[in-house]
């Protein structure tokens, strides 16, 4: 059985009895939802084998999709030091969700905090909502049925820089490096698509599950948050089999990722430690959290020719090799090509790792997922890459990646138009932990 | 054209069979798959033979030490089949066509040498395949760019004297008069069809979006930060350093125009690209900032388009049976968007327009886009060899 490297065991399956009386949720209504641990026995199992499949293997974004497509998955283990879905590869089904806090002070910034763990750690590890007589609704939604399965579901939470306002009395404690997102030179952000005070990410096998979760941490959270913007998403099998998850310009995404079972490197690019980089203590084990909503201009990527298409990005659309490569994970050599007569110069890959000593800092952790939503002004399908990175330090990482983008020959067939800057939480250790309490001790 | 969009969907039905045909390559060495073609800068491929018309995938192995462009010719006139470009020194990439009868050749361009090209195959049968498209030269594109810079030169001085008169009427202290002004200016420079950066940061300078940072941000100069502002309430006496600011760009770009090269790959892509942009900013309406005027730019991007077309007609009209799609296209367009004019000399803004004529504008937008598509492809340059092996 294989964990994740610096990956606590986990608990997963709850403990009946642990679970915070509803009473304590003064504004929170609807707090009766779910006293998680119906099923902790396939919890725990299911719980490791889970962990397992998403994670485990050299290469998970082929494996995790593999699994994915073959049914529901079992339980992702919720506690732990790390959040439990910032390392795995893209599930099939996602949700972002920005937030804007609501919550009328500190205190009830901490009840919605602890209201929002409850739910993730009753929603992950799955079981039997609790039965409701005559005194109200049902405590669940029922959309994935009588018994709340797994799924696999990953809820990655995350705070933004606005929560470090003079609302909640947390400006001492921001985290180093956590900013409003930039503008880039290429951007046209939409500013009611931008920020938040709060990220919610929740992934999992299936789009019902991604809904279910959403549907039951928006409804005992009612008083302390209000939807900002989201947006949903799904990362596709791997096709061919054993490759890796392509986005919407029929090119595979995400190829090249620093190793995420190399304790070192996720400790050198991944995630905050608060002893070198001038971080908050509260803020170690926590992860720089970058959310880009980036349209691709589907259309108009249909009449470019394909030897145009591969060497803006750099690969083969077919078989993904790099242009100079004969495999998929081949390591493009730059250093032989320096004029760009194979890679040109300006391919998306080459600027934005060009294998460099100097740049090998600047690596992010790339989880991309694709989106569909409808139509634009002219009736082209809006369709799109939630791109979405970890990393230690943004400015270090994502900004300096998306610096060296700039005007690339890719910008014309996106437009990057939302996101945000966030800090992925540390993870939330045992039942008696909470998201966010440390930053608020 | 019909046939264009016959071959498109022959080609999609038959990727299956195309992945599963087989071919007989005899030059490699042994332990090779049959269908391996080697090519280096000593020789281009060797004796290879495909067993007979139909659908048959090659892989081309790049033995060489540099990356090459592979194509796969007529040898009797040098018509390009297919080809790949930018193949790695030790990569394998497919050629997979519909062969027909007739002769066949590869063609090696590696990057430090001269063309070099391979032995003739030859299909046998009465068989038709995918069809040849004749190489169009940089010596063809020279003559062209140089004619599209003059008439560019020209324009871009025309735009300097109305940027001059905007910035007048906007000392001026007359609303109508600067509207009216900034309309005939920056009509012209919508005409210069500026795709793919042609500009370089004056493109910013003068017709920037405020995207990047805000409406209310100094750094935002050019034709859109004067449009916001006149159609905003704000006044005249403001917005003088923003007209003088632009009328100093174009003078710069007056200048630096002529030192410049046009990429002969970007003739006919710009041909596309404007229509492109006009669809995705023009007629969506996010380059409106208060005139209402995105249909006359979408009309200023047709003449661009126009020009650089009429520039590459004759490249164009033996290579490409749908040109008169192009044209018809065009002429489709433009005349739905004339009837957009108002009698007072303005526009109907696309925001107004009513749902079925904004879908018949998107449509017939849409539609031209899709003719345009191969232009691009077809008139990229591309070397030649004067010779082939027998």
């Amino acid at each position: 059985m294989n964990s994740l490297p610096e990956q606590e065991p986990g608990q997963p399956g709850q403990e009946p009895g642990k679970e915070p009386g509803p009473g304590r949720r003064s504004f929170l209504r609807g707090m009766a939802g779910g006293v998680a641990g119906g099923v902790v026995a396939g919890g725990v199992a299911g719980g490791l084998a889970g962990h397992a499949y998403r994670g485990a293997t050299a290469d998970p974004a082929v494996a995790a999709n593999a699994a994915i497509v073959t049914g529901r998955l079992p339980a992702v283990p919720f506690h732990g030091k790390y959040q439990a879905g910032i390392l795995p590869a893209p599930s099939r089904a996602t949700a972002v969700v920005s937030f804007d806090a609501t919550a009328a002070n500190r205190a009830e910034l901490a009840d919605l905090l602890q209201t929002v763990t409850d739910r993730a750690r009753f929603l992950t590890a799955g079981g039997t909502p609790p039965p409701v007589g005559i005194d109200g609704p049902p405590s669940d939604s029922g959309v994935l049925g009588p018994t709340v399965v797994p799924d696999g579901l990953t809820v990655t939470f995350g705070v933004g820089s606005t929560l470090f306002d003079d609302r909640y009395g947390l400006a001492a404690v921001r985290p180093a490096h956590l900013t409003p997102m930039t503008s880039f030179p290429n951007d046209d952000l939409d500013p009611a698509q931008c920020g938040g005070d709060l990220i919610l990410q929740l992934s999992a096998g299936n789009a019902d599950t991604v809904i279910h979760a959403l549907r039951d941490i928006a409804k005992n959270t009612r008083g302390g948050l209000q939807v900002n913007w989201r947006i949903d998403g799904f990362s596709s099998p791997a096709r061919p089999t054993g490759t890796v998850p392509r986005n919407l310009l029929g090119f595979m995404d995400g190829i090249a990722n620093p190793p995420v079972k190399s304790a070192a490197e996720m400790n050198s690019l991944v995630w905050v430690d608060s002893s070198t980089s001038g971080e908050p203590s509260w803020a170690a084990g926590g992860s720089y959290f970058v959310v880009r909503l980036i349209r691709m201009f589907v259309e108009f990527w249909d009449r470019v020719d394909i030897e145009e298409q591969e060497t803006m990005i750099g690969r083969r659309r077919g078989t993904g090799f790099p242009l100079d490569g004969t495999s998929l994970y081949a390591t493009p050599n730059y250093a032989n090509d320096p004029t760009g007569d194979v890679i040109p110069l300006t391919a998306h890959m080459r600027l934005a790792n060009p294998r460099t000593p100097q740049s090998a800092p600047s690596q992010i952790l790339r989880r991309a997922y694709n989106y569909d939503r409808g139509i634009d002004q002219v009736g082209d399908l809006d369709m799109g890459l939630i791109f979405t990175c970890f990393q230690q330090d943004i400015g270090r990482q994502f900004a300096a990646v998306q610096t060296r983008l700039v005007d690339e020959p890719l910008i014309d067939y996106i437009s990057p138009f939302g996101g945000g800057y966030f800090l992925a939480l540390p993870g939330v250790t045992g039942p008696s932990d909470y998201y966010g309490r440390a930053m608020l001790a | 054209m019909g046939t264009r969009r016959l071959r498109v969907a022959a080609q999609s039905a038959a990727v299956g069979a195309a992945l599963a045909a087989s071919l007989t390559a005899c030059s490699s060495g042994g332990g090779q798959p049959s269908n391996v073609i080697t090519v280096s800068s000593a020789e281009c491929g060797g004796a290879w033979s495909v067993p007979g018309p139909g659908w048959h995938t090659i892989q081309i192995s790049n033995q060489g030490t540099g990356g090459a462009e592979i194509d796969l010719v007529n040898p009797a006139n040098g018509a390009v089949y297919a080809e790949i470009e930018n193949t790695g020194p030790g990569t394998v990439n497919p050629i997979n066509i519909d062969f027909g009868s007739g002769q066949y050749a590869l063609l090696c361009l590696f990057s430090d040498d001269s063309p070099l090209p391979g032995s003739t195959v030859t299909v046998a049968g009465h068989a038709a395949g995918t069809p040849a498209v004749l190489p169009v030269t940089y010596n063809d594109l020279i003559p062209i760019a140089k004619t599209y810079a003059a008439k560019e030169e020209a324009a871009i001085t025309v735009m300097a004297a109305e940027t001059a008169t905007l910035a007048a009427a906007v000392r001026g202290g007359n609303l109508a008069t600067a509207r009216r002004d900034w309309l005939t200016a920056h009509l012209q420079y919508e005409t210069l069809g500026d795709a793919y950066d042609a500009f370089g940061d004056f493109d910013d300078e003068i017709d920037g979006r405020a995207d990047p940072v805000g409406v209310t941000s100094p750094r935002w100069t050019g034709f859109f930060r004067l449009e916001y502002g006149l159609w905003h309430g704000q006044s005249l006496a403001s917005l003088v350093p923003v007209a003088s600011a632009l009328n100093r760009y174009v003078d710069q770009l007056v200048t630096w125009w002529p030192t410049q090269e046009v990429p002969l790959a970007d003739l006919g892509r710009r041909a596309h690209e404007v229509i492109e942009n006009a669809l995705e900013f023009q007629l969506t309406g996010h380059d409106d900032y208060g005139s209402g005027t995105t249909l006359a730019s979408t009309l200023a991007a047709i003449s661009a388009s126009r020009v650089l077309l009429g520039l590459l007609h004759p490249l164009l009209a033996p290579r490409y049976p749908g040109l008169p799609s192009v044209y018809s296209g065009l002429n489709r367009l433009q005349s739905l968007l004339e009837k957009e004019r108002l009698a007072n000399g303005w526009w109907v803004p696309v925001s107004a327009l009513p749902g079925a004529t904004r879908q018949a504008i998107d449509a017939a937008c849409g539609q031209v886009l899709q003719e345009l598509a191969p232009i691009a492809s077809i008139t990229e340059p591309r070397n030649t060899a004067s010779e082939f092996s027998a």
